[in-house]
């Protein structure tokens, strides 16, 4: 059954192996190959681990249990909390669970609308792993007043994430608790927002 | 790795056997102007760290490194902007150009069924199809653990079949495979 499902799912792949790929043997290919081995490899030696992020970085993951971190976090969707202004407890979202790196897929506004949860905030606090937004405004799935955004130390392999400044307002969207920040969360920008607009109707 | 032509060597031996699956792979996921980019970065950073490729997972090595390239690379939103415009300008301009979509319409249930999942379950299972990798491979790619990666490829191929049963009772005389459904009805 897992087999056939498998098959079946790879029969979907847009490059399957029928599809042509750019040789290696091409000019252009060769030209690329040989700028790179004439890179210096001295400023950053081989065996030297990537550089740790010392901003706080929403991309830096690992697994579970962050929900937990903030007491009185509610579930997921959030949508329980009430009046945003009477400050009811702060939405909790993972920013770095293997759910919200996974997520590196083509962009689109169409993508974009399909996220359950999604609301622009204004950056308040950024302690240690959690950075804490106030909401304003609400896209879709949610009407807390606050959203914490937990993070995970450890997992510093993974920079893949944008820097938070207290008080600047950013576009975040979440699937199941998790932030996906793979192109659908990041700084305000008036097009960024825009395509927000477009995705859900605001 | 001591001298430059040993160096040399063992770039050319990774590039050779990641150079076409990488291309796969970010074609999958990025349009064909991101995906070049991409892969200039990703081979020089395996040029940049060859000593911490692994031997025995050279791919799924690069496919994270390409992975978190590709993330880096749609970091502004001025990117995500354009990639849009361009989306929406490739789609109109070329009907049917985009290789998904006519293999879409040869599966449309398992295509929507995919398409309604969350992304990172739509992530997992294409690396499981499509790149065809085995969860300790998936496990490399994501930063994550084979036991964990297990469990949500699991999850996402249950949920997958849950939602092609969903289809096929909403649907008494569609024809098709059955649905991988795993044990009760």
């Amino acid at each position: 059954m897992t087999d056939q499902l498998r098959k079946r799912l790879a029969r979907l792949d847009p490059m399957h192996p029928g599809v042509p790929t750019k040789s290696m043997t091409t000019e252009s290919s060769r030209r690329l190959l040989e700028d790179i081995m004439s890179t210096p490899v001295t400023e950053q030696p081989a065996s030297q681990p990537e550089p740790k992020p010392n901003r706080w970085l929403v991309g830096v993951a690992a697994a579970a249990a962050l929900v937990v971190a903030v007491g009185g976090a509610i579930a997921l969707t959030g949508g329980t909390s009430g009046d945003p202004v009477a400050g009811g407890p702060p939405l909790v979202l993972e920013a770095g669970g293997e759910d919200s790196t996974a997520m590196c897929i083509m962009f689109s506004v169409e993508e974009l609308a399909r996220a359950p949860l999604a609301f622009e905030g204004t950056v308040t606090a950024v302690e240690g792993d959690s950075v804490t937004l106030t909401v304003d405004e609400w896209f879709k799935g949610g009407d807390a007043g606050q959203v914490v955004l937990n993070a995970p130390q450890g997992m510093e392999a993974l920079i893949a994430g944008f820097p938070f400044e207290v008080g600047a307002p950013y576009l975040i969207t979440a699937y199941d608790g998790n932030v996906n920040y793979c192109g659908f969360s990041g700084p305000s920008t008036p097009e960024f927002r825009a395509a927000f607009e477009q995705a859900f109707g605001g | 790795m001591s001298s430059e032509t040993e160096r040399r060597e063992r770039f050319e031996a990774i590039a050779t056997e990641v150079y076409d699956p990488l291309q796969r792979y970010l074609r999958r996921r990025a349009t064909a102007e991101e995906s070049g980019d991409v892969l200039s970065d990703v081979l020089l950073t395996v040029w940049r760290r060859l000593d911490d490729v692994p031997r025995d997972a050279v791919l799924p090595w690069c496919y994270g490194v390409a992975r978190r390239t590709l993330s880096n690379h749609r970091r502004a939103a001025q990117r995500h902007l354009r990639l849009v415009q361009r989306l929406e300008s490739e789609r109109e301009h070329t009907s049917g150009g985009d290789p998904a979509d006519v293999l879409d319409e040869q599966d449309p249930d398992l295509a929507e069924a995919l398409a309604g999942l969350p992304p990172a379950d739509r992530e997992i299972l294409r690396l499981w199809a499509w790149e065809q990798l085995e969860p300790r491979e998936i496990a490399q790619v994501l930063g994550s653990t084979a036991n964990a990666v297990s469990l949500r490829l699991s999850r996402a191929r249950k949920k997958l079949a849950e939602s092609l049963t969903r289809q096929d009772d909403s649907n008494p005389g569609h024809i098709g495979e059955e649905p991988a459904e795993e044990q009760q009805r």
